[in-house]
C-alpha cells in the first residue's frame, strides 16, 4: 500500500545530503554571499522531514541545530529549538506541502522557513542581547531558492509522482 | 493533529509532544549555556571533529590565491624589492633616532609610574572562518590553547587592534571584533588624550559613548587604546572618528567612529601574549 506521499530516501541518500549539508557551512563564505547564505543544514533536516518523517524527525533537527550553534559560536539551543519548531511546522503541514509542485511549495515553505529564522531571533533576543539588524533574514530567502532548486531536481529526476523506490 | 499515516499504529508520541519535550530540553540548554557556561566541553568536542573539515575546505581558496599571485608575483617583487631597499636606507636613519627616543621615553615612563608593557610576545593566527551570528560579529582563528592563546587576549593586524580573543579551543579560538555590537573597548582621543569608551555599534562601526558635549573632538581624530583596563597594552590604533553630531535630548555628543583595523579583509592576525594575566571584560 504505497501512499501517494510515500518518495525517495535511503539511509544512504539522507546521511550523504545531510553531511554535504554541513560541509557546505564549513566553506569560508564572506561579504555578500555570506549574508545570504542558505541554511543547508535547515534545508536537508527539514526537506527528509517532509519526505522520510519515519527517520528524520524533531530530535535530528534539534542535534543539527545544536551543530549550527556552534557553529555559528551563539548559545546553545538557539538553533537547536528553532529547528525542531521548523520540523514540527513542516509535520503539520505535510500533506499540504507533498501536494504541490516545486515552485509553489517553496513559496509555501517561505513562511515556515521564515518562522524557524524569527524563532532563533527571539530566542537569541532573550538569552543574549537585542539584534542590530534585520540582515539576518536574508538567509530566509536564499534557502526558499535553494529549496526551490532542490524540489525542481528532485521532481524533475523523479518524475511527476515521485513513487517509492526506495 | 496532521498525523503522518505511517505512524498510525504505532505507539509513539505524537509530533505536539516531541516537540515540547525537545522545547524543554532547548530551553534547558540555553539557559545552562548563557547563565552557567557549563556547555564548553561540547563546543570544544564539535571543534575537534569540525576543524579538519574547515582546514581541508579552505586548501582550495588558498590554491587559487596561490596559482593567481604567481605570475605576478615576479616582477611585482622585483619593483618591491628596489622600494624596500630605498626604504631601509632611509629607516636605518629614522631608527637611530627612534632607539633614542624609546629610551628616553622610557625613562620618562618609569619616572611617571605608568604601567607600559614592552616586548609584547605575539602569536600569529590566521582566520579560518567567519561567525554567521547577528548578535555579535566573530571570527574564527586556526590557532587555540596549543599555541597559548587564552581568553581576553588582544587580537591586532598591522593597521590595528581586531578584537578579543573570547573562547579557546585546543586548533582554534573565536574572537570578538571590536565592532561588534556593545563590544567596549577603553580608548583615549590621540591629539588630547581624552580617554572614553568605544563601543560596537553593529554594521561594522564603532561609537564612542558618554562624550560630553564640550569635549574636543574632530572628524579625523585618532583612538588608541588608552591601556587603564589592563586587558589592552596602551597605544594600539583602534578607530578613527568619522563622524561628530550633538543631539538637543542628550547631553552627549553622538561620536561615530570607523575601526583602522582591516576587520572584512585581515586575514592574518597577531594575538599580543603579554605578560600580564587578562581579565575578561
Amino acid at each position: 500500500m504505497n501512499a501517494p506521499t510515500a518518495s525517495i530516501g535511503s539511509w544512504r541518500h539522507i546521511v550523504g545530503s545531510l553531511a554535504l549539508a554541513v560541509l557546505l557551512e564549513q566553506w569560508p563564505w564572506g561579504g555578500w554571499a555570506l549574508a545570504w547564505r542558505p541554511d543547508f543544514v535547515l534545508l536537508g533536516v527539514l526537506f527528509w522531514a517532509l519526505h522520510q518523517p519515519g527517520r528524520v524527525g524533531i530530535g535530528t533537527a534539534f542535534f543539527f541545530g545544536l551543530l549550527a550553534d556552534f557553529q555559528d559560536g551563539v548559545v546553545f539551543g538557539q538553533h537547536a529549538i528553532a529547528y525542531a519548531a521548523g520540523v514540527y511546522l513542516v509535520l503539520f503541514l505535510r500533506l499540504r506541502l507533498l501536494q504541490f509542485e516545486p515552485l509553489r511549495q517553496a513559496a509555501q515553505m517561505f513562511p515556515v522557513l521564515l518562522a524557524v529564522q524569527l524563532t532563533v531571533l527571539l530566542v537569541g533576543w532573550l538569552a543574549v542581547n537585542p539584534p542590530t539588524t534585520l540582515a539576518m533574514l536574508l538567509p530566509v530567502v536564499g534557502t526558499t531558492v535553494l529549496w526551490y532548486l532542490v524540489a525542481g531536481f528532485l521532481h524533475a529526476w523523479h518524475g511527476k509522482g515521485m513513487q517509492d523506490r526506495a | 493533529m496532521a498525523m503522518p499515516d505511517q505512524f498510525m499504529f504505532v505507539r509513539r508520541l505524537g509530533p505536539g509532544a516531541r516537540l515540547l519535550i525537545w522545547l524543554l530540553v532547548g530551553i534547558s540548554l540555553v539557559v545552562l549555556d548563557s547563565r552557567y557556561h557549563a556547555l564548553e566541553g561540547l563546543r570544544s568536542g564539535f571543534s575537534l571533529v569540525l576543524q579538519p573539515v574547515r582546514e581541508f575546505l579552505r586548501a582550495p581558496t588558498e590554491l587559487a590565491d596561490e596559482l593567481g599571485g604567481f605570475f605576478t608575483r615576479h616582477r611585482a617583487l622585483q619593483k618591491e624589492r628596489d622600494t624596500l631597499l630605498a626604504e631601509r636606507a632611509a629607516l636605518m636613519a629614522v631608527q637611530a633616532d627612534a632607539r633614542d627616543l624609546a629610551r628616553e621615553n622610557r625613562e620618562l615612563r618609569s619616572l611617571l609610574t605608568l604601567q607600559v608593557r614592552h616586548g609584547e610576545q605575539g602569536v600569529r593566527a590566521a582566520e579560518l572562518y567567519r561567525g554567521h551570528d547577528w548578535f555579535a560579529q566573530r571570527i574564527m582563528l586556526d590557532r587555540g590553547s596549543a599555541a597559548g592563546l587564552r581568553n581576553g587576549l588582544p587580537v591586532v593586524d598591522a593597521d590595528g587592534l581586531v578584537g578579543q580573543v573570547r573562547r579557546v579551543y585546543p586548533g582554534s579560538s573565536e574572537v570578538t571584533l571590536v565592532s561588534s555590537p556593545g563590544h567596549l573597548t577603553p580608548v583615549q582621543i590621540e591629539r588630547t588624550g581624552q580617554r572614553g569608551l568605544a563601543a560596537g555599534s553593529g554594521q561594522g562601526r564603532l561609537e564612542l559613548r558618554y562624550m560630553p558635549a564640550h569635549i574636543d573632538i574632530k572628524v579625523g581624530d585618532r583612538l588608541l587604546t588608552s591601556g587603564i583596563d589592563r586587558v589592552y597594552p596602551s597605544g594600539i590604533p583602534v578607530a578613527r572618528v568619522i563622524r561628530v553630531s550633538r543631539s538637543e535630548s542628550s547631553p552627549y555628543l553622538r561620536v561615530e567612529c570607523e575601526p583602522v583595523a582591516g576587520l572584512d579583509r585581515t586575514r592574518n592576525v597577531l594575538v599580543l601574549i603579554g605578560r600580564q594575566q587578562a581579565p575578561l571584560p
